[in-house]
Parts: structure tokens; sequence; C-alpha cells
């Protein structure tokens, strides 16, 4: 069992690197904000500013952990007790850094609706460090930038990462990371907006960002629950039905002893798992055919990893649905 | 992800504004331009001795080491202190009602007002019998009407200098 083949032994060669490269990213972004929790703390005083921005560095520990718990158990080969084997721990962790991301949005929602409200005037006063006295929200300002030019690149790096690799874990944790430094951005605004005695800017900067970061957190959960229901594969940022629903439909078509064909196709998490229900144009099918059907659609992309291909007399009503861009053949 | 480079760009300039005159912090409300313009620093005093006391009842001016601090801040900024007498809660109200500038009666940063009213840096910290026998560092602070940080970095600097 290697340790980068997510419990897919023919898991092509670059994609076991992408997953080395995964794997480091995410022990560089947890240690990174690790860094970032404790320069917040170092510089928060009594700021309710700052104390926002370090729930949210906390916050932004649950997706990597996830990640990184997830990429583990996914590992595991296929046993008696899990004969699907354990790629479903994608979906499981892509839901829990998905509530994370909510629970940020909702967390930052409530504490600048409730000061805007009270009318909260956030006093920030001076701070002495090496024996010069200024004002601390400088120091709040380096922090802040601080602990957003690190999401910046890190969600980058990411985001391809989580395409090649379909991982929705990984694309939730790029949210995160935009979500971390539009924070530290608006928090940059806000303590200068306060600075000029602007005693709402950084609530309403805030308010703003809040607003994104719910719709991401919102989506993802949506997604991380439709996946975890079966939903037909899609793209790893869930904007769309998976090219490889039609392509895979497509290729059995070809088939020239193929008279029809649906087929399912449910996202374990990085792999598919696929099941073809096959109309022949003969009675009589070989194995050798259907077990060549299965190889050419094992063939057409790592991901199609896990794949049942079953002869039909019709196709079975409630089970393949035929959408609209699917021409019959 | 493009919006992200504006930000230090704007930083800069606000520095800038800073260096020409626009003051950062500044005051929401104006206190510390009120303060210098009328000449008054509404000061709450809840008696506290050594720090805060009534030797002479609550009609004659206040004593201690904290109405000498705020005496000697309120001459720095061109004004005289007009003295308010009160429990700390009853004088917390008036602040929060803008009556006041300053709180002083021996306020540690341990105060319970903390979400109601602005603190200082702690200006003296020593350690003091506690009530359970033992000792305790206790941080005194003074009160200053929340958000108005140019008042608060005011006193602040003026409490550095006078008790380094």
């Amino acid at each position: 069992m290697s340790r980068h083949d997510l419990g897919h032994p023919a898991l092509p060669e670059e994609r076991r690197r992408d997953v080395r490269r995964a794997v480091r990213l995410e022990v560089v972004s947890l240690g990174y904000l690790l860094t970032c929790v404790a320069v917040v703390a170092a510089t928060m005083g009594n700021s309710q500013a700052m104390k926002a921005a370090w729930i949210e560095d906390l916050l932004s520990l649950i997706p990597p952990t996830a990640f990184l718990v997830a990429v583990r158990v996914a590992r595991k080969p296929p046993d008696p007790e899990h004969p699907y084997g354990h790629h479903r721990s994608v979906a499981t962790g892509h839901l829990v850094a998905a509530v994370a991301l909510l629970t940020m949005g909702l967390y930052l929602l409530y504490d600048n609706v409730t000061k805007l409200v009270t009318a909260e005037h956030p006093s920030i006063g001076t701070v002495q460090l090496l024996g010069v006295t200024f004002w601390q929200g400088w120091l709040m300002v380096a922090a802040m930038v601080y602990t957003g030019v690190g999401p910046v690149i890190l969600g980058r790096l990411k985001l391809p990462l989580a395409e090649r690799l379909h991982d929705k874990v990984l694309h939730a944790d790029a949210d995160m990371n935009k979500a971390d430094w539009m924070t530290a951005g608006g928090a940059v605004l806000g303590v200068i907006g306060i600075g000029l005695g602007l005693w709402w800017a950084d609530a309403v900067a805030a308010l703003a960002i809040s607003v994104s970061v719910l719709r991401d957190g919102w989506r993802n959960v949506r997604h991380a629950v439709d996946a975890l229901v079966d939903a037909r594969a899609h793209t790893v940022d869930d904007t769309e039905p998976h090219p490889l629903n039609e392509a895979a439909r497509q290729r059995l078509a070809e088939l020239d002893w193929v008279r029809e064909v649906g087929i399912r196709v449910r996202d374990q998490g990085h792999v598919f798992h696929l099941e073809a229900f096959v109309v022949p144009h003969q009675e009589q099918v070989g194995v050798a055919q259907l077990e060549g059907a299965a190889h050419l659609l094992e063939e057409l992309d790592w991901k199609i990893h896990d794949v049942v291909v079953t002869v039909v007399s019709e196709l079975p009503e409630g089970k393949v649905f035929v959408t609209r861009g699917d021409n019959r053949s | 992800m493009r919006r992200l480079p504006a930000l230090p760009l704007v930083a800069v300039l606000l520095c800038l504004l800073a260096g020409c005159g626009v003051g950062i912090p500044s005051d929401p409300d104006q206190s510390l331009e009120r303060i210098r313009s009328t000449g008054q620093l509404r000061v709450g005093v809840s008696p506290h001795p050594p720090f805060t006391d009534f030797p002479d009842g609550l009609d004659a001016p206040p004593t201690g080491t904290e109405v000498d601090l705020v005496t000697g801040f309120a001459e720095q900024q061109g004004a005289r202190p007009v003295w308010t007498p009160g429990g700390e809660e009853h004088l917390v109200e008036l602040m929060k009602d803008q009556q006041l500038d300053i709180i002083i009666g021996g306020l540690t940063s341990q105060t319970p007002y903390s979400t109601d009213v602005g603190v200082t840096r702690s200006y003296l910290t020593r350690e003091e019998p506690t009530s359970d026998g033992g000792t305790g560092k206790r941080s005194y602070v003074m009160a200053v009407t929340m958000g108005e940080n140019a008042l608060l970095t005011e006193l602040e600097h003026y409490l550095d200098e006078v008790q380094p």
C-alpha cells in the first residue's frame, strides 16, 4: 500500500505527486496558521475585531486537518467490512470543512451585526514595544497583513491540485483561505477606519465579507450533503455535472453490440463509482464483452475506479435518467 | 484575488495622510479637540485611597495619586479638570452618556467595566496582598470614553512620560 495512492492502486504517477504536494501544502498551512493564532493572540489586546480574527484563525485549522485525516483514511484498501474502500472519507471531510466555513460566516455576521446595533466604539490605545510607544492599530495592521499574505499564496496553490485530484476538501479549504485573506484585508481597512475616527468601519467591512463567507459555506455544506446522498458526480467546484458522466455513456454507446445504455455515477471522493445498464442488440452477450466494456471505462480516466456493467432487456426506469444533451445511439 | 494589492497601497496612502496632519488615531466624537478648545477635562472620581480621596468632603476638590496624574494631564492639554464624585457604576453610566472624559478610582486592568469603557494600558503594576492571604499582581489603569482613541492615546503617552 502506497502512502499517496488515495486507496487507488492504479493512480497515475503525476497524481501521486499531486497528493504528496497537497499533503505538504496542508502541513505548511497548519504550521503557518498556528503562528497566526499566536501572532494575533499576542497583538489583539482587548480589541473585539482582533478577537474575531483570532477565532477565524482557529476555525481555519479545521479544513487542513480534515484533509489530512481524509487522505489518511482514503488510502486504506477495501476489506470485507468496507468493500467499497474508504473513499467516502473525502465526502465526510468535505462536510466537516464546509461546516467550519459556514460557522465562520455565521460568527462574522452575528458579531458585526451586534457591533453595529449596539454602536460599539472600539477602543484602541497605544502599545509599548522595545521602548517605543505607538498606536496599537499599526501593530494590528501588521499582524493582519502577516495572516493575510499566507492564505492568498496557499489558496492559489491548492486550487489546481484540488481540481486535478478531484478533492473537495482541498477545494473547500481553498475557499477557507479566500475567507481568511478577505477578513484579514477587511480587518486592515477596519482598523485604519477606526484610526480615522470611523468607529463603524471595522464592522461594516467585516459584514460585507461575512456575506461572501456565508455564501461559500452554505454552498459547500449543500454540496457535501448532496454527495453523501449519492448525487450524480459533479465537477470539483460543484458548478456542473462532471463531464465523465457523458463521456462514459458515450464510450459504451459506441460499442457495436450495444443498442442502448444508461449509467449512473456517484462521487465516492476522489474516485467515481459507476454502474452501467446496457441493452444489447442480441440476446446473447459474452463475459469478455462485458469485461471489455468495464475495462474501456476504467481506461477513460483514473477517477473511474469502481465499475459495474450489467445487461438488461430495457433501461430500468427510476435508476438511470436520460438528461438533455444525452443523445441516444 | 485581484483586490488585495490595493490594501498595502491604501495603508501606505493612509500613513502619508497621517503624516500630513490627519491624525491617526482620532476621536469619533472629537473629545480631545473639545477638551483643548473648552479648556475642561471632565473627570469622574470614585474614592479609593491612596489613588483618589475626598478628605474635605465631596464638595471639596479630591486628592490622591491619580488625581495628581490627571491634573497634570489636564494642564498638559491646556485644560483644567472638572471633578464629578460618584460610585463606579454611576460614573460608568455618565461616561456612556458622554458626560465624562476620564474615570479614576484605583481601577485595575481586571475591571468588569472594560466592555463599557476604554481602559488605558496600566501605568502602575505592583505586588499586593490579596483577600486569600497571598500576594498578587495588580495593574492600575484609568478609564476613557469608549472609542475615543486620540484621547486614550494622548493619555497613555502622558502616563508613560510621568510614570516610566
